[in-house]
């Protein structure tokens, strides 16, 4: 009908029917396609987490984590206390799926390619996504994120640099295309698991050069993601608000997030939790995490986190540059015991040279049969002192400063250690406790026999911490150690992009250091987490540490 | 008497002047780096010599000492005080926020402590030796040896466990709302209080011994005077002036008491604020804070020997 010419006298008036028909058509005709363009961009980019139809919508999550930042500049940090409470405002190219806290799923990226050689990465940007200061979300920012990543400016320190070290160029195909071409390929697991760290948020490109590349002191820098800043208490509170415009439509569930600071394994955090003030409290301590696990309205998880505990031996001295000497302190080492010393003051458990929970390692039954893993510590011992007396040492070694990092379970092992090494290899050792500030700076002069603490990976993936804790030159290779045949494997071992050669030649590592140890490991940290059952949508039990996963995106209240 | 008030000034500002230059060179020679802090253990052991440089220049530690003490002169004079090392705030800012709580808890310490301490003294001096005085002096000592912290868990456990209650976590002022905020300090001062009640106890105690002793007082009773007049109006005035003298001392110890009760009640006071910079390293605070600490000594001290002299000629006189 309306593609007839229109004549006569009717056509010379025009009725209010025929107007409105008229402006349908039209208005269909030019919004028609816009519609369907969104429609399309919407199954072509699908949103990674689609919305719980149970879920309900409303609410504020009190959440309690870690003490307050010392700085916002979540790139520079390297501990909770920024990525816990900063999280919810930011989102990253690609990340580990809330609901298991493993897989990778997409983000500001919606889809992914990586070329056959493994030397390209490109990334499929979403359109329409804002920041929280209303700019667009473009390829330019994710340059401009990584660029300084990357490559980080002088007296801007960013611990997740050396995930990206092969990143050659970082190159802009269209405001919604990036691709990052690396100098040689690296495992796919070990370049997607560096991506999708939960560290690695996006920020605005004008935020960056407004700010001379340091946010350490920029509080409120706008992200993309799901809650935007209302206000922050130092060291109380930080609250958030819901992003209405948040691009994954649906999410966030949750009206508001109030999240407090609060001193991990404290008494305060314990009884603020017991008590009912908070409803969500992160790195409790046991005693409290086990009265929460008794109450009939409460959920208690335990996960694994990428921190290890352990001791360094410092090579410059005569006795411990001897590989028989450093061998024999580890196999004096009764682990079950030293885990039972800390058990009401942090939660850890048995583990060697690689994370005991990471599939590249041995496996734990395994382990546990090992000399130095056992329950029943005799053969460990008798092969202990066999080395002593082979590296000359049978009478033992007296006068040994160690040093202790001021915390609790250092401070309750360092005892229990000195005791060990006395009564199994008769080495006797002075403790020096000092805060932690001049323990970092102590092990950095060497200025140590042996030296306590704990320190934390980037990635659970051995190539990270192959160079950073036990590289030659690695900046947490405090005993100054170095191993030939170990160096050569783990540089084989960063470029092996078979996961079962991989896998192999991870073993043979481990037996490497097993022989050789770099630094004695205690045990392994693990995660208490406690919330009310009212709080959904969260399953902590499956995640690899705290980093990842802090977004609450997907969590909502049942009664709100 | 201005010549005793100008005097006693220049020893206060004396005192302040000494106190600042004691502060900001120990928080300059003890070791550690706040730079841990500042990066975290990660960051620190990746940094560069050149990022340490850079660092250090923003941060205003690279120059020399006496250029840094100035600049904190300036900061003080500014009324800002200076910027923390960490997240930026000042600490005019921080002392705002935070200072009105603990002055509340220090307050109502000095509040309790007096409604304690002096009825508690008053009646073991009338009653020597009795029930009551024993009692009394028994509970004196135990309050002054019991560690303000160790109460102050004690506490905390208790009203969690029995009565599955906690204070607000966050500070909430008097003029936002007066019962929240009476939850946050009323733990902390009867802690304070108590144990500083101990002590003005054992000296009114003590004080009013030796007054009612003293020839007027005989008079007095001999006059046919009412015990309670003898005792509240005659002698308890005369007795008081060394109770006086304590309590500004006292408040001292409620400073650095707090310190403690603070972060055991779990109070985001300046007490516990102070603890935090001393971990991380914020000397830019701690050498504020400090300093803070010790302007509220002097001045309370000053007042205190100013009304010292008011209650008693002889002393602006000598």
């Amino acid at each position: 009908m309306s593609d007839q010419p229109v004549s006569g006298p009717r056509s010379r008036t025009l009725s209010r029917r025929t107007f409105l028909r008229a402006a349908g058509v039209v208005g269909g005709a030019s919004l028609g396609p816009a519609v369907l363009r969104r429609r399309a961009e919407a199954q072509e980019t699908p949103s990674p987490i689609r919305p719980d139809p149970a879920a309900k919508r409303g609410g504020t999550l009190r959440y309690a984590v870690h003490n307050a930042p010392a700085h916002f500049d979540v790139h520079q940090s390297g501990t909770v206390a920024n990525i816990g409470p900063q999280s919810p405002m930011y989102d990253c190219l690609i990340r580990r799926d809330p609901r298991d806290g493993q897989s990778i799923i997409p983000d500001l990226a919606w889809k992914w390619d990586i070329s056959p050689d493994g030397k390209k990465y490109t990334f499929y940007l979403r359109k329409g996504v804002k920041f929280h200061d209303g700019a667009d979300f473009t390829a330019e920012d994710v340059k401009a994120t990584y660029d300084r990543i990357v490559r980080a400016p002088t007296g801007v320190v960013i611990p997740r640099s050396s995930l990206f070290t092969t990143v050659g160029e970082i190159v802009i195909v269209d405001p919604h295309r990036i691709e990052f071409r690396l100098t040689e390929a690296r495992p796919k697991a070990f370049m997607l698991g560096s991506f999708a760290s939960g560290w690695n948020i996006i920020v605005r490109k004008k935020t960056l050069e407004e700010n001379q590349g340091n946010l350490r002191q920029v509080m409120n820098f706008p992200g993309t993601g799901p809650f935007k800043h209302v206000s922050r208490k130092d060291k109380e509170v930080w609250i958030m608000e819901r992003n209405p415009n948040y691009w994954n439509k649906g999410l966030p569930y949750l009206d508001k997030l109030e999240i407090y600071h609060m001193f991990p394994f404290s008494p305060e955090l314990g009884s603020s939790f017991l008590a009912g003030k908070i409803d969500y409290a992160r790195l409790l301590d046991p005693v409290s995490w086990r009265k929460a696990k008794e109450m009939p309205n409460v959920t208690a998880a335990a996960f694994n986190q990428s921190v290890i505990q352990a001791f360094w031996m410092n090579m410059k001295k005569k006795p411990l540059a001897d590989p028989r000497v450093r061998r024999a302190i580890h196999l004096a080492m009764d682990r079950p015991t030293l885990v039972e010393v800390v058990k009401d003051t942090a939660p850890m458990q048995l583990g060697g040279f690689v994370y005991p929970f990471h599939g590249m390692s041995t496996p734990k039954a395994e382990l546990e049969k090992r000399l130095g893993y056992q329950r029943d510590i005799k053969p460990a011992v008798q092969e202990a002192r066999r080395l002593m007396q082979e590296a000359g040492y049978g009478q033992g070694i007296k006068g040994l400063d160690f040093v202790v990092r001021d915390i609790q379970t250092f401070k309750l092992w360092a005892v229990a250690i000195q005791a060990m090494l006395k009564e199994h290899i008769n080495i006797e050792t002075n403790l020096r406790t000092v805060q932690t500030s001049v323990w970092f700076d102590e092990a950095a002069a060497g200025n140590f026999d042996l030296a306590i603490s704990a320190i934390v990976s980037s990635l659970m993936d051995p190539s990270d911490y192959f160079t950073a804790w036990y590289g030659q030159n690695g900046p947490q290779n405090y005993s100054g150690w170095s191993n030939e045949q170990f160096h050569a494997l783990a540089k084989q071992i960063e470029r092996e992009l078979d996961d079962t050669k991989r896998k192999a030649m991870v073993r043979k590592a481990e037996d490497i250091l097993e022989q050789d140890p770099p630094l004695i490991p205690i045990a392994y940290e693990q995660i208490y987490d406690a919330y009310y059952n009212k709080v959904k949508g969260q399953n902590p039990s499956t995640f690899f540490g705290i980093y990842d996963v802090c977004r609450w995106d997907n969590v909502w209240l049942a009664q709100s | 008497m201005r010549k005793y008030l100008a005097r006693r000034a220049l020893f206060a500002l004396g005192t302040l002047v000494g106190v600042s230059l004691i502060i900001f060179v120990v928080l300059r020679i003890l070791p550690g780096d706040p730079l841990v802090a500042i990066l975290g253990v990660e960051g620190h052991a990746r940094m560069t010599p050149a990022d340490r440089v850079r660092i250090m220049h923003d941060l205003g530690l690279s120059d020399p000492l006496p250029v840094q003490y100035v600049h904190w002169l300036r900061d003080i004079a500014t009324g800002k005080l200076g910027k923390s090392f960490f997240r930026g705030d000042t600490v005019a800012e921080l002392i705002l926020h935070r200072g009105p709580i603990s002055a509340e808890i220090g307050f109502l310490a000095l509040v309790v402590s007096w409604l304690v301490g002096l009825p508690v003294g008053i009646v073991s001096a009338i009653k020597p030796n009795s029930w009551a005085d024993n009692v009394a002096r028994s509970l004196a000592i135990l309050f002054i040896a019991i560690p303000g912290f160790w109460l102050s868990m004690l506490i905390v456990l208790a009203l969690l466990f029995w009565f599955g209650y906690k204070a607000p976590l966050i500070i909430v002022h008097v003029w936002e709302s007066p019962w929240e905020n009476l939850q946050i300090v009323i733990g902390p001062a009867i802690v304070l209080g108590l144990a500083q009640g101990a002590y003005i106890a054992r000296m009114s105690r003590s004080c009013l011994l030796e007054v009612i002793g003293e020839d007027y007082v005989r008079t007095a009773r001999a006059k046919g005077a009412p015990e309670r007049q003898v005792v509240l109006g005659h002698a308890l005035p005369n007795a008081l002036l060394p109770v006086i003298t304590i309590s500004g001392v006292l408040l001292g110890f409620v400073l650095g008491g707090s310190v403690a009760v603070e972060q055991a009640f779990g109070v985001p006071g300046l007490g516990r604020s102070l603890v935090t910079a001393l971990i991380e390293r914020d000397i830019i605070v701690v050498q504020n804070l400090v300093l803070l600490y010790a302007v509220i000594f002097v001045l309370v001290n000053f007042v205190v020997d100013l009304s010292y002299a008011w209650l008693d000629p002889r002393i602006r006189y000598a």
